[in-house]
């Protein structure tokens, strides 16, 4: 709450105008009877016409001077609000981007995004209705007390009970259903994910015929959703009634004691009439209050929730003894005994990992699924710390160096490739801000993607990503291949991205990257693009267990032996 | 601080109103079309919202009731000072005060459980409506969008059926009582407090005019914004690695301004409301006062009467301020609604054709003649004619984009083929309902689907009875069985959507197994082993083989050596077909599939010679 809330300052002064203007509002509303009285007092009863149009002119005057106010009220408490969601989404957004693999491997961007859409809006919500309607009841029952305690502090004494009564009921009820809200959000983020899942493996589930499957999930969410926030609304909703029910009590209770007063004469009739007046205001107001403790009670469980990702300390901050200059030259790696585990997980991915990569060399890297290919390559540009051991880039070790400057000497292509919404050429820009044309046509002339783009109905200026036009997995490699040609990169990581294209566009692709001149690791399951490579690293289980030339690992190792006599068979022995 | 510093931020672009009318995503909509709408909704809900309607009229008549008892306990005890009976009013008063808290309890409870029914049907229908929508519309569309209006747009719909429908009833229940009361008091002076009526209409639509399409676009940003955060979100490997968060952060902030603008536009103008109400209400008490001072002197009305008609004429005001508060939580909720029902009116999948059939069995024949499909107008595939007969195994080779995986989608009917013919077991494709066809089908496909659930739950997908036993029978025939017995929680293992913790190559090791569970008549696999390392890609090409027999099966597969073994071969080249025949035939050929062949096979001796 407090961290959300300090967000709030900022607009201190813009807050504080709109209350006032609320307050000469409310002012003006007070004082019209007072006007109304003097009017009858010196006009009507003196029969003075002059009188009347005069007090008449000022009520009306007033009238269209509240508006005033309340226009630039309204100004004010619009800013408020949408500035206040703006930074709440700004700060949000830019603490996921500070966010490591780890943190984003716990919070699951469906619940992410919850925050995003749900918790946000009743956040901002509830304070826009704060800065217009919801100060106006609680001033009018603090007033009537007040009020009625200036009229006779005896007779008012029975507001001490109930006021109390009613504030910790109050903040009862609020403790309870922001627990409440809390779960309803949680179902929330149910709800999200299930549709999330949907919404990404349509093809899939359209093609098993697993609506009704799908269906039923989803009915089962929303269904745990409604359930919750029906008990949640009701049980605040119900709380209502009963306040308004001890305030009548106290009415009845303030009619019973004044009867008694007034009978042995204690006090003025006029008094009682005034404290009972005070009484049925304020427990007119306290109607206003299941709104009140609603939206506040639904902000409680948001901003909780809010402030829970907002204060994860993000551990992977640089060390600020870094020297902002130091950068990638060379593009050399060593690994010395690395070890690595996912948090969270006792089992070893990758134990005692050591191999040099020299600068300009070509490493492919081989192995079987799930052996920790993948993890060895998230592990130099720092995605995820090792458990043991150091990584060094040109003989620094990779912590020292500045996580900015350290990727941008990377180019990573990922196994899985993934655009964003925009045109194809947005999308190879994406390596290299300033890209020029020329750059971009020659990323893709060595992605062997430019053809291709060419045929294309609008070249590189057509949309791809989640409101693009389909392209094949292999052509989604190939872009994404040349986003990371575009760099100009030291090292060039390519995760199995050449799977999808078949043997001639592999290898003219391989040929267009030897001219650039950068250090290449490459996993691969494919012999023939290994074979490109100056030497193999051959895992197997997170353990190294050879590296050398081709003809070195036909020799010395059997698993290697094996994996060239799966792919080339007879024909291969035949030749050989 | 300075006038000036005031005053700054205030400078927020107008937005012209008929730029966003104009703005072809949203097609001429009605707000009473929505209204009713969302009403066919409620209308299900009957007879709770009668006994709603009921409490309401009880409750807006035990609040009058109250306040008019306790009134005659201070003429009567108070003012006049009687000292017996008291104590009997008391309690008929303490009983008026309980019905009256039991009223709106119940009211209160049944209306939270008519807009939970009714938000749950919309999200409901919503989800329905994803699934009969055909895999083009999602193509174009950004996740993050579509979820906003499951989230928000539904959201806004719930806050208004939860607040405003009691008070909107309650409001206008007060209105017709106190213009009752005041016809019977004044005449004349009922007629000048209506005089407040026209301009209240006239300011109601100058503002409305503005605030519709205010909060379209405003709900319209909102959903730009999350479509952004999702879309990086999801992708956020891709960014890290490319240390591009500032970037996203300049663009994110671009969207996130916009919908600022748009926020504060339309909520400064629905502030404008209760200000015009509370001014009207003002101005009411002024013109009644004066006219009442003025009547009064002429002797024609009492300065009793001034006093209780001001009274009333705040009576009278109040609930038309409610109302107009409760306006704004309306507006965006028609907003709301008007997304989510333009989700549910867009076109469907083409549904089956009229005579179409169940399949209960095949034979798995297909026969493919002379078929041309175009994608927006491009051609994609021309001519094209095979034939796979019951069992065989039909390979689709060519360069990336030659249009293989097209055919297979038309195999399975997500696409529409434009001309030609395509059969199976000769009965007409097109003839066939598409629900029927593809449960005889098993696929494979390169990109893994897994949801958030257990690796059984994932695996059982493939055929939803199917029992633990017959699980771990398809993921050993998978050979999936080593590598899940090796997880913690073994066949209990949580898997996340975006599968963290297996790799990709496992995760398609399942989806393998998915298929063994489905024991499918007619096998699809698109590049399924393209993931998988060639030795285990060796031990399960004995399974597939066992899964493939039997079945007519259509593969595609970039690794030559993996398909040698198809009865047929289809070369494709740029949506045609080149050559076509089996392994021998089309190496004795020596065309196009003998050089994509050699090229395969001795790329890789030459650069092992050079080593």
């Amino acid at each position: 709450m407090q961290t959300i809330f300090s967000l709030l300052k900022r607009y201190r002064l813009f807050i504080i105008v709109a209350y006032s203007l609320t307050f000469f509002e409310l002012m003006i509303e007070l004082l019209l009877p007072f006007f109304l009285g003097k009017m009858i007092n010196d006009g009507v009863v003196n029969k003075d016409l002059h009188n009347i149009i005069m007090w008449g002119s000022i009520m009306i005057g007033l009238a269209l001077f509240s508006f005033v106010a309340g226009v630039f009220n309204s100004f004010f408490a619009a800013h408020t609000s949408a500035s206040f969601g703006y930074d709440l989404r700004d700060r949000l957004f830019r603490k996921i981007q500070s966010f490591s693999f780890i943190h984003l491997s716990q919070n699951p961007t469906s619940a992410l995004m919850t925050r995003f859409t749900n918790d946000i809006r009743q956040i901002q919500n509830t304070v826009f209705m704060g800065l217009r309607i919801m100060v106006k009841a609680p001033l009018i029952v603090i007033g009537g007390v007040v009020m009625a305690f200036i009229v006779n502090v005896k007779l008012a004494f029975i507001f001490l009970v109930t006021v109390p009564l009613l504030v910790s009921f109050i903040f009862w009820v609020l403790k309870h259903s922001s627990r409440m809200f809390e779960q309803v959000q949680q179902r929330v983020d149910t709800v999200n994910r299930v549709m999330q899942e949907n919404l990404a493996g349509m093809r899939l589930i359209k093609a098993f015929l697993r609506r009704d499957f799908e269906e039923n999930r989803f009915v089962k969410a929303n269904r745990d959703l409604a359930h919750m926030t029906r008990i949640a609304f009701r049980f605040v909703e119900a709380s209502m009634p009963v306040l308004l029910f001890i305030m009548n009590m106290s009415l009845i209770f303030i009619l019973w004691f004044g009867h008694g007063q007034i009978i042995d004469g204690q006090i003025l009739v006029g008094d009682v009439v005034a404290i009972v007046n005070y009484a049925l205001r304020v427990s007119m107001a306290i109607s206003m209050f299941t709104f009140i403790t609603l939206a506040v009670s639904r902000m409680q469980a948001s901003s909780e929730r809010l402030s829970h990702v907002l204060r994860i300390k993000v551990d992977q901050n640089d060390d600020k003894k870094i020297q902002q200059q130091t950068v990638v030259e060379k593009g050399s790696i060593r690994f010395e005994n690395v070890s690595f585990a996912y948090p969270l997980s006792e089992e070893n991915v990758l134990s005692n990992i050591t191999f040099t990569v020299q600068p300009g060399e070509k490493l492919a890297i081989i192995g079987a699924t799930g052996s920790g290919k993948t993890s060895l390559f998230q592990l130099i540009p720092r995605l995820y710390e090792p458990l043991k051991g150091t990584i060094y880039i040109d003989a620094r070790p990779t912590v020292s160096y500045r996580l900015e400057q350290l990727r941008r000497a990377i180019g990573y292509v990922p196994q899985n490739p993934l655009l964003f919404t925009g045109s194809i050429k947005d999308n190879i820009r994406w390596g290299k801000e300033q890209a020029t044309l020329k750059e971009i046509r020659q990323a893709a002339r060595d992605a062997q993607i430019h053809d291709t783009i060419m045929e294309l109905p609008d070249g590189y200026d057509t949309r791809v990503g989640q409101k693009g036009v389909n392209l094949s997995g292999g052509q989604k490699q190939r872009i994404s291949i040349a986003r990371a040609l575009i760099r100009q990169p030291k090292i060039l990581m390519l995760d199995d991205s050449t799977s999808a294209l078949d043997m001639a566009t592999e290898s003219r692709l391989l040929d267009a990257i030897q001219q650039y001149n950068c250090t290449t690791l490459i996993i691969t399951q494919k012999i023939s693009t290994a074979l490109r490579a100056d030497r193999i690293l051959l895992i197997d289980d997170g353990k190294m267990l050879a590296i050398g030339t081709h003809s070195e690992l036909l020799e010395t190792s059997a698993l290697y032996q094996r994996i060239v006599e799966s792919q080339f068979g007879k024909e291969y022995k035949h030749v050989h | 601080m300075s006038i000036k510093h005031l005053t700054k931020p205030f400078r927020y672009e107008k937005i012209p109103l008929k730029k966003i009318r104009e703005d072809k995503r949203d097609k001429a909509k009605n707000t009473t079309g929505t209204i009713k709408r969302i009403w066919s909704y409620l209308a299900r809900e009957k007879w709770k919202l009668l006994l709603v309607i009921l409490m309401v009229m009880a409750s807006s008549a035990l609040s009058l009731l109250g306040p008019f008892m306790v009134g005659m306990a201070v003429d009567d005890y108070i003012v006049e000072k009687a000292r017996s009976g008291l104590g009997m009013l008391l309690i008929w008063l303490i009983v008026i005060y309980l019905c009256h808290s039991l009223a709106i309890f119940l009211q209160n409870f049944w209306m939270v459980g008519i807009a939970q029914n009714t938000v749950y049907q919309l999200r409901a229908d919503l989800f329905q409506q994803f699934h009969r929508l055909p895999i083009a519309y999602f193509d174009k569309r950004q996740h993050g969008e579509l979820m906003s209006r499951l989230t928000n747009d539904i959201d806004n719909i719930n806050n208004t059926l939860n607040q405003s429908v009691i008070q909107i009833l309650t409001s206008m229940l007060t209105l017709v009582g106190t213009i009752g009361v005041m016809l019977y008091l004044s005449p004349l002076l009922t007629l000048i407090t209506m005089t407040i009526i026209p301009m209240m209409l006239l300011a109601m639509r100058w503002i409305t005019k503005r605030t519709g399409p205010l909060y379209k676009k405003q709900q319209r940003d909102l959903g730009d914004v999350n479509g952004y955060v999702e879309e990086i979100v999801s992708g956020q490997h891709v960014v890290k690695t490319f240390s591009q968060e500032q970037r996203v952060i300049d663009s994110f902030q671009t969207n996130n301004t916009k919908l600022r603008r748009s926020f504060f536009w339309a909520q400064t103008f629905t502030g404008f409301i209760p200000k015009v109400m509370n001014m009207l209400n003002f101005l009411s008490f002024g013109l009644i006062a004066l006219a009442g001072g003025i009547l009064a002197i002429k002797g024609w009305i009492t300065v009793g009467v001034i006093v209780i008609f001001t009274e009333y004429a705040r009576q009278f005001t109040r609930p038309l301020n409610e109302l107009s508060n409760q306006f704004n939580i309306l507006l965006a909720a028609v907003a709301g609604a008007e997304r989510v029902f333009s989700v549910i009116d867009e076109e469907e999948e083409e549904t089956d054709e009229r005579h179409a059939r169940e399949l209960k069995t095949t034979t798995g024949h297909f026969r493919f003649a002379n078929v041309h499909f175009a994608y927006d107008d491009t051609p994609i595939l021309k001519n094209i004619s095979f034939e796979a007969k019951p069992g065989e195994t039909v390979a689709f080779v060519g360069h990336t984009g030659a249009g293989k995986t097209t055919i297979i989608n038309l195999i399975a009917r997500f696409y529409n083929y434009d001309k030609g013919k395509i059969t199976l077991d000769g009965i007409d494709l097109k003839k066939i309902k598409r629900s029927s066809l593809r449960s005889h089908m098993a696929f494979v496909l390169q990109d893994t689907f897994l949801f958030h659930g257990t690796i059984r739950e994932n695996i059982r997908y493939g055929r939803l009875d199917a029992t633990d036993e017959e699980i771990v029978k398809a993921a050993k025939r998978a050979n999936a069985h080593d590598f899940i017995t090796r997880l913690p929680h073994g066949y209990d293992t949580v898997l996340d959507q975006d599968g963290s913790g297996i790799s990709q190559g496992e995760r398609q090791l399942l989806t393998i197994a998915r298929a063994f569970l489905a024991e499918p008549s007619i096998l699809i696999l698109d590049e399924a082993t393209s993931n998988i390392d060639t030795i285990t890609e060796l031990q399960i090409q004995d399974a597939l083989k066992t899964l493939m027999h039997g079945r007519t099966s259509f593969v595609i597969a970039h690794r030559l050596n993996t398909i040698q073994e198809a009865d047929t071969i289809v070369m494709l080249e740029n949506g045609t077909i080149v050559e076509k025949g089996n392994h021998d035939a089309l190496i004795k050929k020596q065309g196009h599939y003998y050089h994509l062949y050699k090229k395969q096979l001795t790329g890789s001796l030459n650069d092992q010679n050079c080593s």
